[in-house]
């Protein structure tokens, strides 16, 4: 029985397709009209325009703290958490599937340090893990990608280790072994695109929980960037009387793009659930 | 009893490699507490004598055997600015710590299983689409931007509750609204899934068949339930406990969430550790609390 794609599924999608339209016309405009691709056009200041209102001056949606248009500022936060959860997303999902996959094959002190690790990381709030990194690393995006990924493997490599088990049992598994697939051809072509399905789903689930991360950290002053929607957020905070707002449309924004990510998961899992059938 | 055994050996070794671990990193992390505290004016003899004070110029490692020779006494040090004793001051800032977290988890624990179970049993009914229409928008909107609009909606619209600190009930309600929000729609979520999976299994056709009365059916289908919604809640604990502290930094709690970002903010090496050591230990015994419930209520989860 073929299965009929859900609204959710559509309706997710296309909030996602709006954000990607979004993005990509932020990058037209950032790098063909107003700058170009040696110098990238960057939101300007102005002082004599802070806090205006939407629809006022000549702003869509006014201006922030630092009298800079709300609408660019919002988009090139869009660009950057876009950028940096795709990133972390893939990197976390790849690190995710190799471990949870050795931790099947590889000796027993392997699966013990693999079960420590995991266990550390999954008990630690992973904000905590995520300010000790960017302690030590400092306040760069090298940082920031580098804690997420350390605080977001677990997560995958435990799924990745569950489903793993779960193909590797299965009869054709075997057929291939008994056929003389090498160890390295046996992942690559028959592991991995058996439980990349499940893979996927969880990677868009994923990249909402990645954007929420970079935002709390930013939110906390600990973003790489001034154009991270915690950090604007935070500062949004600090204006709450004088011009509520920001706070309403960047919750707005950031909201919008984790319920269209939520939905595309959530309907993703449903389309691929055999117990549904 | 083997299994026990083995159990809290493991639970010591994490509280072990976490302490480690946060030791080194934050004395190899760049910034040094004895300058920040003496400001910039001070001459080099002075920072020599305070750090020999401190203990901080002997090498890493035994300035690591040091803390952990005290540690088993009990101490934990005293904080680099102020001398304060971590350990008072630790008890001290817990209390909203605690009461946040305890409150919140509860609080959504019913919230959101009293709701899981409506939708379940009104399934793709008007209220069980409307809930779940909610849980997502909750689940959307991230502690840190939740906040905000309900200070703006509360405390700035309705003028009904205060924007921050800490102490009379009044205080607390946003704090505690903004924690729930998005952990009752977790557990109803989890809870309406693990319904509608038990709800046709064979023994409770069985029971219906014999003549329980629903409510009856209903409350022992939310005990085959409980485990899951119990692990849910653990995994989700360490989320809480990072919410907890976000939502104290934006209404000002003096908790164990300010405690710790002040003392990673000035380098304070006890005050971190300390969080870190208690933390630990919280989320070990709460772990064994949820191990411990769900084997009393599920026995195959035993073997």
């Amino acid at each position: 029985m073929r299965k009929k794609i859900t609204n959710e599924m559509k309706l997710g999608s296309g909030i996602l397709s709006l954000y990607g339209v979004w993005a990509f016309a932020w990058f037209i405009y950032r790098y063909l009209i107003m700058g170009t691709i040696t110098r990238p056009y960057t939101p300007e200041l102005n002082m004599k325009m802070e806090l205006a209102l939407p629809l006022s001056n000549g702003l869509f949606l006014g201006s922030d703290l630092l009298g800079r248009s709300l609408l660019e500022v919002l988009s090139a936060g869009l660009t950057y958490s876009l950028t940096i959860s795709l990133i972390v997303t893939i990197a976390t999902a790849s690190i995710g599937i190799l471990m949870g996959y050795m931790a099947i094959k590889a000796p027993s002190w392997f699966k013990l340090i693999f079960d420590l690790l995991i266990n550390l990381v999954f008990i630690f709030p992973s904000i905590l893990i995520a300010i000790m990194i960017m302690a030590v690393t400092g306040q760069s995006m090298k940082g920031l990608i580098f804690a997420l990924i350390i605080t977001g493997w677990p997560g995958y490599a435990k799924i990745a280790r569950g489903e793993s088990k779960r193909v590797l049992a299965l009869s054709y598994v075997e057929g291939a072994r008994a056929i003389g697939v090498g160890e390295v051809r046996l992942f690559f072509r028959i592991i991995v695109p058996a439980i990349i399905p499940v893979m996927i789903v969880n990677m868009v689930l994923g990249i909402s929980g990645v954007i929420i991360s970079e935002a709390a950290l930013g939110f906390l002053g600990l973003g790489a960037s001034p154009y991270s929607w915690g950090a604007m957020l935070g500062a949004a905070k600090t204006v709450l009387l004088e011009a509520p707002h920001i706070a309403m449309i960047l919750s707005l924004t950031m909201a919008g793009l984790i319920i269209g990510l939520n939905l595309l998961g959530d309907g993703l899992r449903d389309f691929l659930d055999p117990k549904e059938n | 009893m083997i299994k026990l055994i083995n159990k809290l050996l493991y639970a010591f070794l994490t509280i072990f490699v976490a302490l480690t671990a946060i030791f080194f990193v934050i004395r190899l992390s760049p910034g040094d507490p004895v300058e920040t505290v003496l400001g910039q004016k001070a001459t080099q003899a002075e920072i020599v004598k305070l750090k020999a004070q401190l203990g901080l110029d002997l090498p890493l490692f035994s300035q690591y055997r040091h803390y952990l020779i005290a540690l088993t006494k009990g101490d934990l040090g005293k904080t680099i600015f102020g001398a304060e004793d971590v350990k008072r001051l630790l008890e001290e800032r817990m209390k909203p710590t605690i009461i946040l977290a305890t409150i919140s988890v509860s609080l959504s624990a019913v919230l959101g299983m009293f709701l899981g179970l409506m939708a379940g049993v009104r399934k793709n009914k008007i209220f069980d689409k409307i809930s779940r229409l909610i849980s997502l928008f909750a689940l959307s909107f991230p502690i840190f931007s939740l906040a905000p609009l309900l200070v703006l909606f509360f405390s700035i619209k309705l003028n009904l509750f205060p924007v921050s600190e800490w102490g009379s009930l009044k205080h607390i309600f946003l704090p505690i609204l903004t924690l729930v929000i998005p952990l009752s729609a977790v557990i109803m979520r989890v809870t309406r899934n693990k319904f509608l999976e038990e709800v046709n299994s064979p023994w409770v056709v069985i029971t219906r068949s014999k003549g329980l009365g629903e409510a009856a059916i209903l409350l022992r289908i939310l005990k085959v339930c409980l485990p899951t919604i119990l692990n849910v809640v653990a995994i989700q604990l360490s989320v809480v406990i990072a919410g907890t502290m976000i939502t104290e930094s934006i209404f000002d709690i003096p908790g164990m969430g300010s405690l710790l970002f002040d003392g990673i903010q000035n380098r304070d090496y006890p005050i971190v550790q300390g969080v870190i050591i208690y933390s630990t230990i919280t989320y070990m015994i709460i772990y064994f609390l949820i191990d411990y419930i769900n084997e009393k209520i599920d026995p195959r989860t035993q073997s």
